[in-house]
């Protein structure tokens, strides 16, 4: 049976004969239908079909979601005006008017309806997401099924090789050995059988058993070890020490450098900088000596 | 800093006897291996005796120094530095006899410029050369590598220069002398001088410099020694005062044999002798050097032409992998 928006169930070959111009009037209401607009009638009751229709029709329009309202009150209104507009119309109360309500809303909320159409609801995108992941499952699974099978297959290969390369070659009676090949395979079979499968966590299509929490996230990694602890470091000198950075300019040593000149500075150089590593320098290893080392 | 440098802990010495018989080792390992035939009575008849290189390394120091003074642009006296402790370096673990000093004396130099960011490209560079500049090219480039194989990669140099500055800002700053800035040429001469001498490989740059700043200072008749013993040393160094003391009596007295000079007429039968026990393998005039040359390029030729074989061989295989496999054949 076919089915169009006023719910008046047509065979397939009467649609055909009736709406070979494409469009035309219903036989039963004589509301005027366009022939593509009928398809296989999913439900016995037409009427259910009709509601369907409308409730796709006016859902188009009416696609807030619950995030677009303050409070779940103004939502639940929401939802209880759609299902009366839907109710209405499907029961012919009323037409004139909710169509109307309909063309208003539509004007209205011009702009909120085109944004929310590409939205998907929350919904929507977990059934999507469960739909991918029961896809991948499946080809898992048949991934899985064909292995089994070639592995079965060369099993049995090698069985039947065994058993002709004993006949081929053993002295023992024939008979013997096919009865003793024949209980091995038994045997196998009954151990196979044996083993209970595993315990079943999901559905044959390869959903979990349960309500599946959002994507979990992974645990915080927690450093262990200890703390770093800073360390000054240890400053080998092998000679006098060196004036630090106050002493540089309290007693005067940076007073016989150059001064750096502005560009420097703006690029970051100090002459306190090359006054500390000459100094350094010219006092870093005056204790040096070889000998002490050649002595020990 | 210095005293954790690979300065400090592979290229210092105690003494001269210690270099002198490095050197020796290096000396007697080449005979050994191209002397064989050669009976020991006879093998300095042909060979150069260790004091021979000696001098030959000493001859090329002057060189170096003077290489130096005319190279064009002016190069900085870090880079003169540098390039004395490398060639130093160098002839302590190698023989004359094996490597020409002509070669890696330039080589020195040529990695003293990069390294103490002296920029001049190798043209710029071999323009300061007479001669064959195209095979000073080839030399240079050749013997870098193994220049800085033989230097362990231990490739930067704590010169005396900037202790120099240190110390004059030092004395300028706790010191009483009257305009520190007279002492200048005085140690810059005897720096070069230092430079001559193997007391850059067994004081520490530091000591090098307080050095040649006493001199400089006793050149003038001033007296440096208060500010040394009192301010320098002061509290830290109670101690140490002595070895400081012996250590710039011998870098003193080291400089002060650097002058010695050079008998021509020895030198140039020592060039003659050097031209003939030099190992041909690494002249770059022999045959053998340019076969070997040569021998190398084929290598990676051969290399190339392997590899790209290898490569074709691949395609192919992989070619005839994929046509049972294809449609249109099956």
């Amino acid at each position: 049976m076919m089915v169009n928006v006023c719910g008046h169930g047509l065979c397939e070959s009467c649609v055909d004969l009736l709406f070979l111009k494409g469009s035309g009037a219903c036989p039963e209401c004589k509301i005027p239908l366009r022939r593509n607009n009928f398809r296989v009638q999913l439900f016995e009751d037409a009427s259910v079909e009709k509601e369907v229709d409308i409730r796709k029709r006016v859902l188009r329009d009416f696609n807030k979601k619950e995030e677009d309202f303050n409070s779940l009150a103004d939502y639940n209104n929401y939802l209880e005006e759609v299902e009366t507009i839907i109710y209405n119309l499907t029961n012919n109360i009323d037409v004139v008017n909710t169509n109307k309500k309909i063309e208003q809303y539509k004007r209205d909320n011009k702009e909120q309806i085109l944004k929310s159409k590409g939205k998907l609801g929350r919904d929507e995108y977990e059934l999507e997401e469960l739909l991918e992941l029961e896809k991948q499952m499946e080809e898992a699974r048949k991934l899985e099924i064909q292995i089994e099978e070639v592995e079965s297959k060369k099993k049995k290969i090698r069985e039947k090789e065994a058993l002709i390369d004993e006949l081929m070659f053993s002295n023992a009676d024939a008979k013997n050995i096919i009865d003793t090949f024949a209980q091995q395979v038994q045997q196998e079979k009954e151990e196979k059988s044996k083993q209970v499968p595993a315990k079943a966590t999901q559905f044959s299509t390869g959903i979990q058993f349960g309500r599946q929490t959002q994507a979990s996230f992974l645990p915080v990694p927690v450093d262990e070890g200890p703390l770093y602890r800073y360390q000054s470091i240890t400053f080998t000198t092998d000679g006098p020490r060196p004036p630090s950075d106050y002493e540089l300019t309290n007693k005067g040593f940076i007073n016989h450098v150059r001064a750096e000149t502005e560009q420097e500075r703006a690029g970051g150089f100090k002459s306190v900088i090359a006054c500390k590593r000459a100094l350094q320098d010219a006092l870093v290893g005056l204790f040096h000596t070889k000998k002490v080392a050649t002595t020990y | 800093m210095f005293p954790t440098s690979t300065q400090c802990k592979f290229w210092m010495f105690s003494s001269e006897e210690e270099l002198n018989k490095l050197r020796e080792r290096a000396n007697i390992k080449h005979v050994q291996i191209y002397g064989r035939q050669i009976n020991d009575s006879t093998k300095y008849d042909f060979f150069l005796s260790p004091e021979e290189e000696k001098i030959m390394v000493k001859r090329y120091e002057l060189h170096l120094r003077d290489f130096c003074k005319r190279f064009q642009p002016p190069m900085p006296r870090c880079v003169v530095g540098t390039s004395f402790h490398y060639f130093k370096r160098f002839y302590i673990n190698n023989s004359v006899m094996n490597y020409h000093p002509k070669e890696i004396m330039v080589t020195c130099i040529y990695l003293a410029c990069k390294v103490e960011e002296f920029n001049v490209s190798i043209q710029q560079f071999v323009s300061n050369i007479k001669g064959d500049r195209e095979k000073a090219t080839d030399i240079i480039l050749n013997n870098e590598l193994l220049l800085m194989e033989q230097l362990n990669f231990h490739l930067s140099i704590h010169n005396p220069f900037r202790p120099v500055e240190g110390l004059l800002i030092d004395i300028k700053t706790r010191g009483s002398l009257h305009d520190p800035e007279r002492l200048r040429p005085g140690i810059e001469h005897f720096l070069e001088k230092a430079l001559l001498t193997d007391a850059i490989m067994l004081y520490s740059p530091s000591q090098v410099a307080l050095a040649a700043v006493l001199h400089a200072a006793s050149k003038l008749q001033e007296n440096l020694d208060s500010y040394v013993t009192d301010i320098l040393f002061g509290e830290d160094g109670k101690g140490k005062l002595e070895d400081l003391i012996e250590a710039v009596r011998g870098i003193r007295s080291m400089v002060k044999m650097a002058d010695s000079v050079l008998d021509k007429n020895q030198q140039k039968i020592l060039d003659k002798k050097l031209e003939k026990c030099r190992n041909p393998e690494n002249n770059p005039d022999s045959e053998i050097y340019k076969r070997r040359m040569q021998a190398m390029l084929d290598e990676d030729d051969d290399l190339y032409h392997a590899i790209s074989a290898q490569n074709q061989s691949l395609d192919n295989s992989a070619l005839n992998m994929s046509i049972p496999d294809s449609p249109e054949v099956a």
